[in-house]
């Protein structure tokens, strides 16, 4: 990629430019389809079932005959719902899932965007995926969307707050916020150099926030199926909903991604002899465990209450967070003189 | 009078004034609050386009996490709150709208004149700071620290203020 980006923009480049990006959403797409399908099978063990097994080899077609099913469905759109917006809802959600992408880097030499504000684009970006969802649940004119879209408002800037700042500790101990330079500033060959140990409270913060800015269990508020029916997507169905559905596994996605470059090293190995292996091993290994981790959770966690969660983003996380920049700060400046 | 050469900075930046312009228009002009809203959350990316082009990115990201992400939220969110019934139109007044377009026609027919008639000083090829994200960090705690600091000493009055004002409405 890098020779690519530094070259002046032609038709030619602009079409391997177009080329990648259309690889990388089938890369991407792959991810979710199965994705989806390990969710259920680990779920399903954990749970003591068996999980998907019919269509396919050990059911490893379910989720390709789901979309196909979703792809194929009657699209609906409800007669009192607000045409326009019901429509561009799904897309506007989407669109900043696939390009927060953009910026992350798997190896020295695979990246797609090399920002200098890397990380503000990607906090900033994933912001605009909350608009759609509340669009689309107000669009719906439905009670129970529209109590789904607005929890869904509450929970992810309440939360974005706590994620923005629990990741300022990364920031001042690599002195960068582009997310190339803060894997480099984590290079020491050994695991303990990777930010998660230096950074175990901001590291902390950041999953709690990170799965609730998903909105996963234990904070599915906003789609809680016993409580609200669907939430903010009870009214689409078809593509719209598929939608909806693909930019909450590519945001799986991406926060898996993030967590490994901000807190796990990226592409680093854990100790100085195993350097040997290609870094994009690393990577996905690393970013393997977050997704499993993420499923784990899901499985094995109930749901908090709703009053609960306001008082865990506002009272408990962000004051810990701004304690996590005070101690960085006090460290940097007494130990380590710039 | 138009001697603009077409590049693809050009492209982008026609592209973003088009949306940011018709972003403003659709916010006037839009009977639906939410729908208002939305248009405005369209201008605010179109000005952060903007910034991008200017090689301001810092700026151009915190205009899309403050402005198009947060307020515009927050501003749907009251809005969801509140019971709004579709006002009904205002009656036309002929006389009164052919003045506000000529008005208008004229303001804008100044503007221009004077844009396109004024020499500008031959731009020097602008350098920007090689990590400008770390020049306006640098900046801000060093020649600017005392504005820096009373602006977020007037933002924590504004935010206690706003708490104490709707504890009185809830007593």
């Amino acid at each position: 990629m890098p020779p690519w980006l530094n070259e002046s923009l032609t038709w030619g480049n602009a079409l391997v430019l177009f080329l990648w990006a259309v690889v990388f959403l089938f890369i991407v797409l792959g991810f979710v389809t199965y994705a989806i399908y390990f969710e259920r099978k680990v779920i399903g063990w954990m749970q003591q079932r068996v999980g998907p097994n019919r269509v396919g080899p050990l059911g490893l077609f379910q989720t390709v005959a789901d979309i196909f099913k979703l792809l194929i469905k009657e699209d609906t759109i409800p007669s009192k719902a607000d045409r326009l917006l019901f429509i561009i809802a799904p897309a506007l959600a989407y669109i900043p899932a696939f390009s927060v992408l953009a910026v992350l880097p798997y190896t020295q030499n695979l990246y797609f965007a090399d920002l200098n504000v890397g990380l503000l684009y990607y906090v900033a970006l994933s912001g605009i995926s909350t608009l759609g969802i509340v669009l689309g649940g107000w669009a719906s004119n439905n009670k129970y969307a529209l109590l789904g879209g607005m929890r869904s408002a509450a929970q992810m800037i309440s939360y974005e707050v706590p994620l923005v700042i629990s990741v300022v500790g990364v920031i001042l101990l690599s002195g960068s916020l582009n997310l190339r330079d803060i894997v480099a500033a984590q290079d020491g060959g050994w695991f303990w150099n990777w930010n998660f140990l230096p950074q175990i409270i901001g590291f902390v913060v950041f999953v709690i926030a990170a799965v609730s800015e998903l909105n996963r269990t234990p904070f599915d508020l906003p789609e809680a199926e016993s409580e609200l029916v669907a939430g903010y997507h009870v009214e689409y169905s078809g593509f719209r909903f598929a939608f909806f559905m693909l930019s909450e596994y590519v945001y799986v996605y991406a926060i898996a991604a993030l967590t490994t470059v901000l807190f796990l090293g990226g592409w680093h190995a854990p100790v100085p002899f195993l350097d040997f292996v290609p870094g994009i091993v690393w990577f996905l290994l690393k970013f393997a465990f977050i997704v499993f981790f993420l499923f784990w959770i899901r499985a094995t966690f109930p749901r908090i209450r709703v009053d609960q969660l306001m008082g865990l983003g506002w009272k408990v996380l962000l004051p810990v967070s701004l304690l996590n920049i005070f101690l960085t700060a006090a460290y940097l400046e007494l130990f380590i003189k710039r | 009078m138009f001697n603009i050469e077409f590049s693809g900075e050009f492209a982008a930046f026609f592209v973003f004034s088009a949306i940011m312009i018709s972003g403003a228009v659709l916010m006037i002009s839009l009977d639906k609050v939410v729908h208002m809203v939305v248009s405005m959350a369209a201008a605010f990316l179109g000005l952060a386009g903007m910034f991008v082009l200017l090689e301001a990115e810092f700026v151009a990201f915190v205009q899309v996490l403050i402005y198009a992400g947060a307020v515009s939220i927050l501003m749907i969110f009251g809005i969801m709150m509140t019971k709004h019934q579709q006002g009904e139109r205002e009656p036309v007044k002929p006389l009164h709208e052919t003045l506000a377009a000529v008005g208008t026609l004229c303001l804008f027919g100044l503007l221009f004149y004077a844009i396109r008639s004024t020499a500008f000083p031959e731009p020097q090829p602008f350098q920007a700071a090689e990590d400008n994200t770390m020049a306006i960090g640098q900046l801000l705690y060093t020649g600017y620290v005392i504005p820096f600091e009373l602006l977020s000493v007037l933002l924590t009055v504004a935010f206690i203020g706003a708490i104490v004002l709707a504890k009185k409405e809830a007593d």
